[in-house]
């Protein structure tokens, strides 16, 4: 099996793919949208935010709905796909603007996500954070 | 001495994992967390020991790392870290680890603790952490581990 790595301007269609559906996960953060977030995860995901806190399905798509969450402006930088077979892992930063609890935040957190391809369609199965620091 | 033993054991393992490729799914996905649970545990002994050969034969070239910091490290960047810290610790203990296997893949998610000494100084550290496998010509090799502090009695 060979990997193939790719910088956010992907040309092969899979690496593409994930690249739209991270967008999708972003904007679905920004409107708070757990609906739209719902159809990239898989029904087992793994999820450990910044602060490790760990989450399933359930608890991540509500602290997506979380009223006391109000993210501004989501972004990524510096993606990096890398496609073995029918899995993928993606890694890169995850930029987050807004106010939780009434404060301003701003995180600057790298990710790796693990995604599946499950007849077609790539979910989400693990997705961890560490806040940057260094 | 330590160190050759823990080499011939990595080889026994991949081996292994190349003999096993052979059966059918399910048995494939058991033995597959039998074999990454065992090959966690070498990683524990090798980072423990700042064996950095031992630790390469079970990490993929391409493998990246993310740090406690949120630093991004590649292979070579982290096998250094090793053989300079590795000495420092005193313990390194995984818990909580579930295992997940997805045909060629396999994640990894659990509870890490460390305790050493680093410039005189006693340090204590925990958090949680994934490592993402992949089977590649019958070897799992970690593509991907992240560790992110926190208190993993705190978290829900």
């Amino acid at each position: 099996m060979v990997a193939s790595s790719i910088q956010a301007s992907a040309q092969n269609p899979v690496q593409e793919r994930i690249l739209v559906l991270k967008s999708a996960w972003n904007q679905a953060v920004q409107l708070r949208d757990g609906k739209a977030v719902e159809p990239l995860l898989g029904n087992e995901l793994i999820y450990i935010d910044y602060d490790g806190t760990v989450m399933n399905k359930g608890q991540y798509m509500a602290s997506v709905k979380s009223s006391a969450l109000h993210a501004e402006q989501v972004t990524n930088e510096a993606m990096k796909v890398r496609v073995y077979g029918a899995s993928a892992v993606v890694v890169g930063v995850y930029r987050e603007e807004g106010t939780r609890h009434g404060k301003r935040y701003l995180h600057r957190e790298r990710f790796v996500d693990t995604w599946l391809n499950r007849e077609g369609a790539w979910v989400c199965v693990a997705s961890q954070s560490t806040l940057i620091t260094h | 001495m330590k160190s050759l033993a823990l080499r011939i054991l990595v080889c026994g393992l991949v081996t292994g994992l190349m003999l096993e490729a052979a059966l059918p799914q399910t048995e494939d996905e058991l033995a597959a967390r039998t074999m990454i649970m065992a090959l966690e545990n070498i990683w524990n002994n090798a980072e423990k020991g700042g064996d950095a050969a031992a630790l390469s034969l079970i990490l993929d070239d391409a493998m990246v790392y993310i740090d406690e910091d949120g630093s991004l490290l590649t292979k070579m960047q982290f096998l250094e870290q090793v053989k300079q810290t590795g000495p420092q610790l005193q313990s390194l203990v995984t818990d909580a680890m579930s295992v997940h296997v997805y045909g060629e893949t396999a994640l990894v998610a659990g509870t890490y603790r460390v305790t050493g000494v680093a410039r005189g100084k006693a340090f204590h550290r925990e958090g949680r952490f994934i490592d993402t496998w992949v089977r590649k010509n019958g070897a799992w090799l970690c593509v991907a581990a992240q560790a992110t502090p926190g208190a993993p009695g705190d978290v829900k």
